[in-house]
């Protein structure tokens, strides 16, 4: 298991294009991905884009993603980076 | 033949009817034998191909038309290639040997459940969105081709039972003159959608379909939310003069919206927002508006079993005070009673709600949730200008007890070394008579006061405001309450602090010069009232509105004051 935090930075959080995105990428990994919200106990399926909008991730969160596989590192390092990046919307 | 609905979408429209039926279907428990298990799976991955192929050449076409609806699109190939969606779609049918069309229903139904439950109203929007992808492949296996409103011969009325959010999309909006639906009301997909194109809308029309043919010519009057079906010539001709006047009348009030809110003779008057809840719709005055004079904040602990945690309030308050920066959102505290029925309080039913326990004397009695609502703003006033409002405060006590409790929370935020601004304001709701009436002893206790106007005028005209049968009594043009108003105007402004009105009285332009003549130089309204108040304050001199609020007060009835404002303000 190899985890990683990192905090939404964006403006729409983990809505629409970005959610979209995340799951995309998160997708191309052999890995079980779970991503949790720090201040619930919450986590889902990152891979689902529909449990991913159930957790109403928004601007400011911190988010854990666990990658769970063959590939956990680089999975939950892409992920991490993709949304420190902000989806590019900074 | 007349019909009846809610108007959701102002405008009025004349045109022929276009019946839009889509295929519907509710599939009942459905299972099949073992042997067929492998020839169903193969048959939901055909028809999910087909739907994923019909997304896709939507979202192209989107794509070169309007870019912002193809992200609709988009969103909802997501949802069908959704692993966990799939997964369960895959398992029932193969290990519980589910038939694919009662696997979809199903599995769609469980997590547009779940978005359901979000308190995030936007999420619970694509609930939306994971019934109209199962419509999709449930139309695809039961074979029934797609139809759509997206080529429109001609101009048209259309009358559903409902639209869904590929409905919309789709539309074809230079044809659409206006909306109909059996089901829905404000907050629906529907209406939000008409709102955004500036199409009439009227939904939540019983049996619609069934009064309605193809082609029959209607008069919609989203104004008053009303349908004509086969209007004659003379009905017509009234129409369509009704028509262009409503059409200059918004043209010049359009031209207002940006403008600066000054008077005739220069006097600034600041207008602010009053809103309902933090989601873009509501939020779509920010651009046009001075300040929030009113930010409801009951939406939060609203259609819930739950209470509303701290973070969450927090991340909403923050989100309405980064939208405004450096200008005032005054967030009113919790503001319910036993008129409400709230899932997640147990209140008891009261005989007297609007006299009972209710807002700050229920945040009084229920302190930690008053206090979890302190906390949440308190740390979001970080960033922004935050104004905290107390509503229902009737005595100098009720402003004493409040500020004790606001010095607690502000100690445990210190002593957990959590940040808050330390220039966020204290003020209060003037809505109840016996602090109107010693204004002047609450302008030294508090930074600001807003007037509750339709509580204030309920509470002095005795009359409930929601009773039908005393609805004559309830009487905002009653010169007794611009009489109070004009004290509490004066009572803050000789104590110079800041004092504005954020009941209906604010954004009715009638009653608004009256108040500008009492010395009010801050008014707060719905976003709709916003360019016409604007207009009129272009129109008035300071002296004007003395004068208009002089003889407001010296007259004896409200039929007087209102024939009085009408004649001179036209």
């Amino acid at each position: 298991m190899y985890k990683r935090t990192a905090t939404i930075l964006n403006k729409s959080g983990l809505h629409a294009r970005p959610a979209s995105d995340f799951v995309k990428e998160a997708a191309k990994f052999n890995s079980k991905i779970t991503i949790k919200r720090l201040d619930e106990d919450e986590e889902a399926n990152a891979k689902s884009i529909v449990f991913l909008l159930s957790l109403g991730i928004s601007q400011g969160t911190e988010v854990e993603i666990s990658a769970l596989g063959d590939d956990e590192q680089q999975a939950a390092d892409a992920l991490a980076a993709m949304i420190e990046s902000g989806f590019g919307e900074l | 033949m007349k019909l009846k609905g809610n108007a959701v979408s102002e405008g009025l429209a004349l045109g022929p009817i276009f019946i839009y039926s889509p295929f519907s279907v509710t599939v009942s428990e459905n299972f099949c034998e073992k042997a067929l298990v492998n020839e169903n799976l193969s048959k939901y991955e055909e028809t999910k191909k087909r739907a994923g192929q019909e997304l896709k050449d939507v979202c192209q076409k989107m794509q070169k038309e309007d870019p912002e609806k193809a992200k609709i699109f988009v969103a909802h190939q997501d949802i069908l290639n959704d692993e966990a969606v799939n997964e369960e779609i895959i398992e029932s049918i193969r290990d519980d040997y589910l038939s694919p069309d009662w696997a979809i229903q199903k599995t769609y139904d469980k997590f547009a459940k779940m978005l359901k439950k979000a308190p995030d109203p936007l999420i619970r929007e694509r609930a939306a969105d994971l019934e109209d992808v199962r419509g999709r492949l449930l139309r695809i296996w039961y074979g029934a081709p797609e139809s759509n409103l997206s080529i429109l011969t001609e101009p048209v009325v259309i009358a559903a039972h409902d639209l869904l959010p590929s409905d919309t999309a789709t539309l074809d909006r230079g044809n659409v003159l206006a909306i109909l639906t059996e089901i829905g009301g404000s907050t629906s997909h529907s209406a939000i959608i008409a709102r955004g194109y500036e199409i009439p809308a009227i939904l939540g029309v019983p049996d619609l379909l069934k009064c309605v043919r193809d082609g029959q010519a209607a008069i919609i009057d989203a104004q008053n939310g009303i349908i004509e079906l086969d209007p004659d010539t003379e009905e017509i001709k009234k129409f369509k003069e009704r028509k262009k006047i409503y059409i200059e009348q918004l043209a010049e009030i359009k031209a207002y919206l940006g403008v600066e809110p000054l008077t005739a003779d220069g006097e600034r008057i600041d207008i602010g927002l009053n809103i309902a809840s933090a989601d873009e719709e509501e939020m779509r005055g920010e651009n046009y508006t001075d300040f929030v004079g009113l930010f409801r904040t009951e939406f939060l602990y609203m259609g819930r079993s739950d209470l509303p945690a701290e973070e969450e309030q927090f991340e909403i308050y923050k989100r309405v005070l980064r939208a405004y920066g450096s200008r005032p959102v005054t967030l009113r505290t919790l503001d319910v009673g036993g008129d409400k029925t709230l899932f997640c309080l147990n209140l008891p039913k009261e005989d007297n709600p609007f006299l009972g326990n209710r807002a700050l004397r229920l945040c009084f009695s229920h302190s930690d949730i008053f206090k979890t609502q302190l906390r949440a703003a308190l740390r979001a006033s970080v960033y922004g200008n935050l104004w905290l409002m107390l509503p229902m405060v009737g005595s100098i006590d009720d402003i004493r007890r409040a500020k004790s409790l606001l010095e607690e929370v502000r100690a445990d935020l210190s002593a957990g070394g959590i940040p808050y601004s330390d220039c966020l304001k204290l003020g209060i709701m003037v809505e109840i008579p016996s602090i109107a009436v010693i204004a002047d002893l609450a302008a030294r206790e508090v930074d600001f006061a807003s007037i509750g106007t339709n509580d204030l005028c309920q509470y002095l005209t005795a009359a409930d405001r929601m009773n039908p049968e005393v609805a004559p009594y309830y009487q905002i043009y009653h010169p007794a309450l611009f009489r109070l108003v004009g004290q509490v105007v004066s009572a803050f402004n000789s104590a110079g602090k800041p004092i504005c009105v954020c009941g209906e009285m604010g954004g009715d332009r009638l009653a608004a010069a009256a108040l500008v003549g009492l010395g009010m130089r801050k008014l707060s309204m719905g976003f709709a009232s916003v360019a016409k108040i604007k207009k009129l304050l272009a129109g008035l001199t300071i002296r004007k509105a003395e004068e208009i609020a002089e003889t407001v007060v010296s007259l004896q009835t409200a039929g007087e004051v209102e024939a009085y404002l009408r004649k001179n303000l036209t």
